[in-house]
């Protein structure tokens, strides 16, 4: 039976900078997909770019904003998304336990985690590192490509679509896992927190080395 | 459920003090590495067209003829050929007719 008791894992902050992410970054893949394939007549095409840009200026806005205000956290995210064990291995190796729990129902012994599993984790990296190139190869090629050379702004590109490509997959994953771990999917939408004993099994390590009792903040 | 109070919290001091500089560093570094990749390309690409604007004023000042109703050759073109600038067979001859290629190149 599970407690009342309850961890506070997405600080406010965070859930803005989550939201804002939301409302930008799904736009984003919609539109980044149209751009790609060109499935709309010219005048939709237009509009389509449009939204893109505006999307992207607000995730330029959102990012920048999150560095300056929460430094301290982008800190901590990279901390933990690049401290790689032989547990992420091992959890790759059975992804989790995920196919198995969903297709056969079936529950397997699981590396203990911290806060983000080897998936997440991995997804994290790809955040960090493709977010930052598509913002800055966007802006150029928006804004900017008349003061950088021509071969420069074809690389550009080709960065930009790989990891859009990367990023939009990986949402997928991140969609469907997101809504099926559902008490983390409230914590993230609704109000941050997450019941004590589930994190316990989810992220033992987190629980374990980084979770104090409220009480102990000051110590 | 939203109003429920939480009794556990991360530890804020889970990042030590040498982690913190080092992972800003490292933040910092990653950040920058980009911006002054592209203000090279930037900066090279300038000292390019500088370069060559400066080589075409150099050939200008050096030129005999430069501008092309000086040029004798031209002259004498239209003296014993071609009748007129924008004359019937002038146009014929020399004019040329815009081709949208853009559909070739994307």
């Amino acid at each position: 039976m599970q407690s009342e008791k309850m961890i506070l894992k997405h600080p406010l902050n965070v859930r803005i900078f989550h939201y804002l992410l939301i409302l930008s970054f799904l736009p984003l893949a919609v539109t980044g997909l149209i751009l790609y394939f060109k499935p709309l007549s010219e005048a939709s095409m237009n509009l389509t770019m449009q939204i893109h840009v505006v999307a992207g200026v607000v995730l330029t806005i959102d990012a920048i904003g999150f560095l300056l205000i929460g430094f301290d956290r982008v800190v901590l995210f990279t901390k933990r998304v690049f401290n790689i064990s032989i547990n992420d291995f091992k959890w790759f190796l059975v992804l989790g336990g995920y196919p198995q729990k969903i297709l056969l129902k079936k529950k397997i012994a699981v590396p203990p985690m911290a806060k983000y599993n080897s998936g997440q984790k991995l997804f994290g990296v790809c955040v960090l590192i493709g977010g930052t190139v598509l913002i800055f190869s966007g802006w150029i090629l928006w804004a900017f490509p008349h003061l950088v050379p021509r071969q420069t702004v074809a690389l550009l590109g080709l960065l930009h679509t790989f990891f859009a490509w990367v990023l939009t997959l990986f949402l997928l994953v991140h969609l469907f896992l997101g809504v099926y771990m559902f008490d983390d999917f409230k914590a993230m939408i609704l109000h941050g927190k997450i019941p004590y004993d589930e994190s316990k099994e989810m992220s033992p390590l987190w629980v374990e080395k980084e979770i104090v009792p409220l009480s102990d903040k000051a110590a | 459920m939203e109003n429920k109070k939480y009794q556990y919290i991360e530890n804020p001091l889970h990042v030590t003090r040498r982690e913190f500089i080092t992972i800003s560093g490292i933040v910092v570094a990653f950040l920058a590495l980009p911006a002054v990749w592209i203000k090279t390309l930037t900066s090279a690409n300038n000292n390019y067209i500088q370069a060559r604007t400066k080589g075409l004023y150099q050939d200008d000042e050096k030129a005999a003829v430069r501008v092309s109703h000086a040029n004798k050759s031209v002259t004498r073109y239209y003296k014993e050929f071609g009748d007129k600038p924008l004359g019937h067979l002038s146009e014929e001859l020399l004019h040329t007719k815009y081709i949208n290629r853009t559909k070739g190149i994307s």
